[in-house]
């Protein structure tokens, strides 16, 4: 059974239709870039899969809970999809540890023992233990970033959302999120990232997926979409941000 | 009669006055705060109708003087309703759905100052929505709104002096009464107002204080 399963999502904000039809399944384990221009919806879908967004139309099905669904318990649901977000969304009154460890001991999923050491484990492996007693607005935007990551990985969950994770970061920063990344994506993580990194996209994706209006455009390997697009859509669009 | 026997002699009456201006100025802001919170929350909230709720009462306070609100619940509702209230329990009504509703007002635009990013974050880790509120939103909103807050607590002890249309022998009544016996009008005011200004000033001192301690971690 496929981690990640979309069938037909639609998605309009008022008239406006954002997404067509959208059709996705991603195995465990498996490292998914989604790619498009701006505006293309691509950031509402990976919204979509863990409720922050309510799909129009369509069902979403992850790890067996019916997120689609009304009736469904999201915040159970959330607690197994951790989510990275551009502008990182620390909490700024708390600091780096506390952070990361808020959501579990606050949910009472774990001690504030179990939640301290936890998050020296994952702090460390993020290289942001020096900094567990600092508070976010002391860090830069790459460490914060880390520590967003940090702070869903907390959590124990069986997926990783990214939504646009270095699109907010000064150039120099954006590598060391990307480590990160690609580390987490080589243990086993499954993985959805929305992104503009395509040298990112490239070398670490199972699978990529370029978004155009709304609709999946082109799909498949890296190779397969970067090397030999099918889609006149797809050439223009990596003619613009390849050259 | 000099200022200072004057101050004597009415002493005791002015600081009862003074007494009963703070009790129900106390009482009524505690009950304001939760009656703010809750319509405050209502205003914030996706439901439609909850927020059509507060702001119906927001504007009914808002668009109405506070004298009026006290003659109304004092004398319009007791009547209607042929029943009695004293003033004291009419005054503190009328201060509290006064001040709650410019209180709500104030938690609505303390909640939507928050970064939206802030309740994205806390739900997509598995907070329900009123445990991200209280724990997340809430602690970022109350900083901004504190000097908010204090202002109406200040407005709200002056306010309170319009009771004395009601015969609430607040501070403002007392001084009333006072000039009633002796004539002294000037000096007894004089008196009023300096311990209206002491107090509101130990408020401020203590606001800024308030203010001065969550910026340290803000």
């Amino acid at each position: 059974m496929p981690k990640i399963e979309v069938k037909n999502l639609e998605k309009s904000f008022g008239d406006l239709q954002v997404l067509k039809d959208i059709n996705l399944e991603v195995e465990e384990g498996e490292v998914v870039c989604v790619i498009g221009p701006s505006g293309s919806g691509k950031s509402t879908m990976l919204r979509c899969l863990n409720g922050l967004e309510t799909p129009t139309s369509g069902s979403i099905v992850i790890d067996g809970h019916h997120i689609s669904d009304p009736n469904v318990d999201i915040d159970m649901a959330r607690r197994n999809i951790g989510m990275v977000f551009q502008q990182f969304n620390l909490f700024p009154f708390m600091t780096v540890k506390r952070n990361v460890t808020f959501a579990p001991v606050t949910l009472k999923m774990m001690s504030q023992e179990e939640a301290d050491k936890k998050a020296e484990h994952l702090l460390d492996r993020v290289g942001m233990l020096d900094k567990a007693d600092a508070y976010p607005k002391q860090l830069s935007g790459g460490q914060q970033q880390r520590v967003a990551i940090a702070r869903a990985l907390e959590m124990n969950p069986d997926i990783m959302l990214f939504d646009e994770p270095t699109s907010a970061l000064d150039p120099e920063m954006v590598g060391e999120v990307l480590n990160v990344m690609e580390h987490l994506a080589s243990e086993g993580m499954t993985m959805v990232v929305v992104t503009h990194e395509m040298g990112f996209a490239k070398h670490v994706a199972d699978r990529v997926i370029f978004i155009d209006e709304g609709v999946v455009v082109e799909e498949g390997t890296p190779e397969q979409v970067f090397d030999h697009p099918q889609n006149e859509r797809t050439q223009n669009f990596l003619n613009m941000v390849l050259q | 009669m000099s200022f200072f026997e004057l101050l004597a002699q009415t002493w005791p009456r002015l600081l009862h006055g003074l007494g009963i201006t703070l009790e129900s100025t106390l009482i009524s802001l505690a009950l304001a705060a939760i009656l703010g919170l809750v319509f405050g929350m209502l205003s914030v909230s996706r439901a439609t109708g909850a927020r059509a709720v507060a702001r119906v009462y927001v504007d009914i306070i808002r668009g109405t003087p506070i004298i009026v609100q006290a003659f109304f619940i004092y004398f319009g509702i007791t009547s209607a309703l042929n029943f009695r209230m004293d003033p004291m329990t009419a005054g503190i009504i009328t201060l509290t759905l006064n001040a709650g509703a410019y209180l709500a007002e104030i938690f609505r635009g303390g909640i939507q100052a928050v970064d939206k990013g802030q309740m994205e974050a806390a739900r997509s880790l598995g907070l329900p929505y009123g445990m991200a509120m209280r724990k997340v939103i809430l602690p970022q909103a109350v900083r901004t709104m504190v000097p908010a807050i204090v202002n109406q607590f200040i407005i709200t002890l002056k306010d309170s002096s319009i009771l004395s249309v009601i015969g609430l022998t607040e501070l403002t009544q007392v001084g009333s009464l006072i000039i009633a016996d002796n004539l002294e009008s000037f000096k007894v005011w004089l008196i009023v107002g300096i311990m209206y200004f002491i107090i509101i000033m130990i408020l401020s001192t203590i606001s800024k204080k308030i203010e001065k301690r969550l910026k340290v971690n803000a």
